[in-house]
């Protein structure tokens, strides 16, 4: 499946859903959605929030599976932390 | 995912706290540490000082261990005041204590370039120049080769140590820009004076 645009190829702003599919049965929904907040976070940031949950939220633990430092893992978390509340500011 | 890094070389020599911190860090360091100050007493290489490397005086062993611990606590200690100052995010001291007594490991290499015997003849040559002016004194030209050359390896070293420091703090801290910089050379002038002190306070101890 392709990556989720999550911002404007033309200006840059946030998009928005405007249609969602069931690919079962065909039905479409017609609306105006928001995206989820973490939907505006990177491909990899996503599967690091992922792989922090599945680690019990466990620094420790997630520096062991990437065989990287403790702070190396707490400052991407960091700057994921950062992304999300700059992200809240502009809404 | 990007966090796993190919482990390139220039990270392993330049930025390995990206791989090791903490305990494991702090255990290699203060091995390379001492390990550097027992190939010193050897060669009477004195780390007198956060970036001092000095050749001559001969002392107890204690005094060449000593002095790399008081070099390592003093810039740790700094750099942790500024670290819990400028960072806005929380650090654990065992990280930065731990990486900056990794980052002094090239020592290692400083006291083994140092060991030649024509570098302390040469430094006691130019200490009679100095202390008796005027005095007829003979320099051994190859003494005076080989010293200049070590010193070509030292240089380099050196800077390798402070950049490594300046990493350590970096990622321990997760400081970044020029208030990273700014503060790093802050500290480590800071924590200069305060280890010319301390050693100076040692050797008279002693």
């Amino acid at each position: 499946m392709k990556n989720l645009p999550t911002t404007c190829p033309s200006c840059s702003s946030k998009l928005a859903v405007k249609r969602l599919h069931c690919e079962k049965c065909e039905t479409e929904v017609e609306g105006l959605y928001s995206l989820p907040v973490l939907a505006s976070l990177s491909h990899d940031d996503q599967e690091f929030i992922l792989e922090f949950i599945k680690a019990s939220g466990s620094l420790k633990e997630m520096a062991a599976i990437f065989k990287v430092s403790y702070p190396t893992v707490r400052n991407r978390l960091d700057d994921v932390i950062l992304k999300l509340k700059q992200d809240a500011k502009t809404k | 995912m990007n966090l796993t890094h190919d482990r390139k070389l220039t990270t392993l020599l330049f930025n390995p706290f990206v791989y090791i911190a903490g305990a494991p860090a702090l255990g290699l360091g203060l091995a390379a540490i001492l390990l550097a100050g027992l190939i010193g007493s050897w060669g009477h290489t004195h780390f007198d000082g956060v970036l001092d490397t000095h050749i001559g005086a001969r002392a107890p062993l204690g005094v060449f261990l000593a002095e790399g611990l008081i070099d390592w606590l003093c810039l740790g200690l700094v750099l942790l005041i500024f670290g819990k100052i400028i960072s806005k995010t929380s650090f654990r001291t065992l990280d930065l204590l731990g990486t900056q007594a990794l980052a002094r490991w090239p020592t290692v290499f400083i006291s083994l370039v140092s060991l030649p015997k024509a570098l302390q003849r040469f430094s006691q040559e130019l200490l009679e120049q100095l202390t008796k002016p005027g005095a007829k004194i003979v320099i051994n030209p190859w003494d005076a080769l080989i010293f200049f050359a070590a010193m070509m390896v030292m240089l380099p070293l050196l800077g390798w140590v402070v950049a490594l420091m300046y990493k350590s703090y970096s990622v321990s801290c997760n400081v970044k820009g020029g208030k990273a910089i700014g503060t790093f050379i802050g500290g480590l002038l800071l924590a200069e004076i305060m280890s010319k002190v301390a050693v100076y306070g040692l050797l008279k101890f002693t």
